[in-house]
């Protein structure tokens, strides 16, 4: 009798052991911390200002005066400052005949800034990393820039390498995404390091269609790098915790799959046209994303209040639908700050900002980030997020257990939300550092606003300006 | 660089880290061999006699039996689904280029004479074609008809619709896969990468879900195909109950070079137009449909070595066209590359007999004798059937030697090379065809496909067949493979 009983208790034992050591090793692999990260900051020769785009604009011989004044329109209305970067050839006047090895060089200047600044910011030999995953949207050469970086930086054998391209403006949450999946089905903790940035070398474009021309004004370089881990070990060293990542991809629909298109225009020429359709692709995307991820980030009370008033309004009404002007107003809007402290918006264009605040109803202190980020980086693409997170550090705004939430936007049309907790107070201004006490300016209107300012007189001279 | 000490030695660690690792996961497990010889030890000594009066004197009623058989009936089903999910191959599809796409020999030396004005490029072109093992039947997309090509971004675009389309309708075809099923999208094409990508193209006409989880991998060569399978492998790791879609192409229009230089004309005269959609799933009513399951997927990148990541270099040479250069050395790289990926891979799949071999002659070559060779291992006591990129010819014959497979196991690279050329990350799956076509997959076979790639990659993955495939298969081969295998001549004269 005591040896069997003997028996099935320690087979039980065992058993239950192996399974509370497998939920146990599970748990702590599900965690994803950002260790630390890294913007970009290009050398001071890069730097481009309003006039010095003029100039290139005016370098362009097929352009014509009603292009000419558009284009200054944009720029001089964009938002963007006078401390962007440019790629050098851009600057060398070699816009029209970019070289494969140019290309290169801008992405070699990245690497060396940006990943060797992380690497060297947390102590983390190249050795350690176990996945690294690379996202440049319109560069794509062989071998792929994720070996270029793996062979930079002598990483190893059995390392996993991803190299993500052409998904646009929002693909570096989906980097993220990738890492944090792998990380998840391996045994062992692992260190990712996430790399994003754009290339700007080979995508000026030079042609004369109005709705291509958009990218040259608002584009600039940029990149960020950044680790992540889910070993709990840089728990104490990490700067926030990854809560959810929602994905939306509303490409099924035509006209938000052709919102932002890499074509070659009547001439043959190459560049990225964004059509007329962007922001209402843009919100569809938006909307459709919040609506999976506000169940999962805010908290019940608000949630509860927002279907009880939506429910109240359509009993109110009944049978009749879309009756603004009865009643109670405009529809019960959900109110996101009662479960995100900061937010870190893409900052894709003045338009876009304004149009993303209205929507969740913020403030300008909420959106003052995005639009620093655009004034002194310009709009750098994937890797704009880190410029806006970077931002609210170097303003010593993150304390800990702030709720961060990042949105972006891209091609696709995709809009990707990641929801952020910090995890301890951050003070490191990193790319900011030389500049962040000029922030916020007094005025963000462009300095050239008198020297171009009669392009707002004129009328009618490209339709419908969306960004 | 030194192969045999080199080798060895970077074995020798794995095999210590392996069985380290071995000792710590399985730890608990090991704990329960001296239990159970303990127990089986008891259960000797007590004999049959005393065992019975045991058993009778335990007074077990109906409540205590009922409570220890559910406790081990419930132990035993959270101890079974909390293992990971394995990873089905339901089907696959590749894509059959159009009559008119076809580039024989002769199509493809009179459109070489008429674009370069170099003799020299045109004689060395012909004889690259005599020797590369391609035969008349390769394809090339509409856009490289023209006379001179026309790689405009439109009509790479239309290169792909027309690949990636066609092989995920024949793959819908073949599966019965609604688009609203499919949860993970993973797109691989090296050379073009279009704004929006071609994951989103794909969303776009298939109107998948807006959840749907997409990625899409860009400029990692010819071993993209199986990174793709890699990271859909995850992906359904991590999300239960899900499909997968792969899709691996390569975009030829963009990519002709125009220039003179020798290295940048072979992708020229080796690449070819193809693409294959692969539906992978971790759900479990697809086992009983499903033709193999994902067993191992090993990854080696070489980058850190200078010559091995400038052995397939895009860059633009002296009139600024733009090309791919592959090196002298790609042989010896891939070869090297090759050596590390069977490190990882062999302790994984080879029988232990093998296992013991190889270590007991690198004790051996340590302790008693230094000059003794290193043992290859015998990999066909592994596998059945080997997917070998078909990269070119000197690849296959280069691990045909490397591996001392006979020629029937390197007869579906072969022919797919003969058949549809270089179709880069795709290619591993016209093999797969090949050998499907052929009536050879039966249950219960293991399949290796190794693929190699710039950066230096060699990425190998191993499936185990899990029903025997019937002829026809309905797939590429179906109209020809009647005519396989064909002798392949060293060198056709032109």
């Amino acid at each position: 009798m005591e040896l069997l009983a003997l028996l099935t208790v320690l087979l039980l034992a065992h058993a239950v052991a192996y399974l509370a050591w497998q939920a146990v090793s599970r748990r702590r692999r599900a965690c994803c911390y950002l260790l630390d990260y890294a913007c970009h900051k290009p050398s001071d020769d890069r730097k481009v200002t309003t006039e010095m785009a003029g100039d290139v604009i005016e370098r362009n011989k097929r352009l014509g005066l009603p292009e000419y004044r558009f284009l200054l329109k944009v720029i001089v209305n964009s938002g963007i400052g006078e401390n962007t970067y440019c790629p050098r050839n851009v600057l060398q006047g070699r816009e029209e005949s970019p070289t494969h090895d140019d290309a290169l060089e801008e992405m070699d200047d990245f690497f060396t800034d940006a990943v060797a600044g992380v690497l060297a910011k947390t102590g983390v030999r190249a050795r350690d990393v176990d996945l690294v995953v690379l996202n440049v949207g319109s560069f794509s050469p062989a071998p792929s820039l994720v070996s270029r970086l793996v062979h930079r930086f002598g990483m190893r054998e059995d390392v996993m390498a991803y190299n993500l391209s052409g998904m646009g403006c929002s693909a570096g949450l989906i980097a993220v995404d990738l890492a944090r999946n792998v990380m998840l089905t391996r045994p062992r903790t692992t260190m990712a390091l996430v790399v994003t940035s754009e290339s700007c070398t080979p995508n000026w474009y030079v042609g004369t269609d109005k709705s291509m021309m958009l990218g040259n004004c608002l584009f600039r370089c940029g990149g960020a790098a950044a680790l992540l881990t889910n070993d709990p070990a840089f728990r104490g060293r990490a700067k926030m915790e990854l809560r959810c990542l929602v994905r939306a991809n509303i490409g099924a629909h035509d006209d938000a799959h052709a919102a932002a298109v890499h074509r070659e225009d009547a001439d043959g020429r190459l560049g990225v046209s964004l059509s007329k359709a962007l922001p209402k692709a843009a919100v569809r995307a938006f909307t459709e994303n919040l609506q999976r991820l506000a169940p999962r980030i805010l908290p019940a009370r608000e949630l509860a209040r927002f279907v009880s008033r939506l429910l109240l309004r359509k009993l109110l009404l009944g049978p009749r639908n879309n009756s603004k002007a009865e009643g109670g107003g405009s529809s019960p809007k959900i109110d996101f700050k009662t479960g995100v402290d900061h937010f870190c918006l893409h900052p894709g264009g003045t338009a876009v900002i304004e149009a993303v605040r209205k929507s969740l109803g913020l403030t300008a202190h909420d959106v003052e980030p995005a639009r620093m980020t655009l004034h002194r980086w310009g709009n750098t693409s994937a890797s704009s997020l880190w410029y806006v997170l970077s931002y609210m550090e170097a303003k010593r705004r993150l304390k800990r257990g702030d709720r961060v939430l990042m949105v972006t936007f891209g091609s696709g049309f995709k809009c990707n939300s990641c929801y952020w907790e910090v995890t301890r107070d951050l003070a490191d201004a990193g790319a900011w550092e030389d500049c962040i006490d000029e922030y916020p300016p007094e005025t963000l209107v462009n300095p050239y606003m008198d020297k171009f300012g009669w392009l707002n007189d004129l009328q009618g001279q490209g339709s419908g300006f969306i960004f | 660089m030194p192969t045999g000490g080199v080798f060895s030695g970077s074995v020798n660690l794995k095999y210590v880290k392996l069985g380290y690792q071995y000792l710590v996961n399985h730890f608990l497990t090991l704990l329960l061999v001296p239990v159970m010889a303990a127990t089986a030890l008891e259960l000797a000594r007590l004999g049959p006699g005393e065992l019975l009066s045991l058993w009778r004197s335990l007074e077990l009623d109906l409540v205590h039996i009922l409570c220890s058989a559910f406790l081990v009936v419930f132990v035993g089903t959270v101890y079974v689904m909390s293992r990971p999910r394995p990873v089905y191959l339901v089907d696959y599809a590749c894509y059959k280029p159009p009559a008119s796409c076809r580039v024989p020999f002769a199509t493809f030396m009179e459109h070489t004479r008429l674009i370069s004005d170099d003799d020299k490029s045109v004689r060395f072109q012909t004889r690259i074609l005599e020797r590369s093992g391609l035969g008349e039947d390769t394809y090339l997309p509409p856009a490289n008809h023209y006379i001179p090509p026309n790689p405009s971004m439109e009509a790479s675009r239309a290169e792909a619709q027309l690949v990636i389309f066609s092989a995920i309708d024949d793959l819908v075809r073949r599966t019965g896969l609604k688009p609203k099923d499919i949860d993970i999208l993973v797109v691989n094409c090296s050379l073009f990468s279009p704004t929006p990508s071609l994951s989103a193209m794909i969303i776009n006409k298939y109107k998948l879900r807006s959840n749907i989880r997409s990625f899409n991998l860009s400029g990692m060569g010819c071993s993209a195909g199986l990174i793709s399978i890699d990271l859909a492998r995850d992906m359904l790791q991590v999300h239960p109950n899900s499909n997968a879609l792969v899709v691996s192409t390569e975009i030829i229009t963009p990519n002709f070079y125009q220039g003179s230089r020798r290295d940048m004309l072979l992708p020229n005269c080796l690449f070819r137009m193809g693409a294959a959609a692969i539906l992978l799933s971790n759900r479990r009513r697809e086992a009983r449909r499903a033709k193999y399951r994902l067993v191992h997927v090993v990854r080696t990148h070489k980058g850190a070595d200078d010559r091995a990541y400038r052995c397939v270099y895009q860059e633009e040479d002296d009139q600024g066209f733009s090309g791919i250069s592959l090196s002298k050395e790609l042989m010896a790289i891939a070869g090297d590359a090759l050596k590390s990926n069977i490190t990882t891979i062999g302790p994984l799949v080879l029988p232990m007999s093998e296992q013991l071999l190889f270590f007991f002659r690198l004790v051996g070559r340590k302790l008693i004798n230094k000059t003794w060779k290193p043992y290859i291992p015998d990999f066909k006591l592994a596998f059945e059937h080997f997917c070998i990129h078909a990269g070119g010819r000197a690849v296959i014959d280069e691990l045909q030697k490397n591996l001392q497979l006979s020629s029937r196991h390197v007869e579906a690279s072969r022919m797919t090379l003969h058949r549809f050329g270089n179709t880069s990350s795709s290619s591993l799956w016209y093999e797969l065809a090949y050998i499907e076509a052929k009536g050879r997959m039966r249950r219960g076979d293991r399949v290796w496909q190794i693929g190699f790639g710039s950066g230096f990659k060699c990425n190998s993955a191993v499936w185990k067949c899990l029903r025997s495939i019937k002829t026809p298969t309905n797939g590429p081969w179906d109209d020809c493979i009647h005519r396989y295998p064909v002798d392949v001549p060293e060198v056709v004269k032109l």
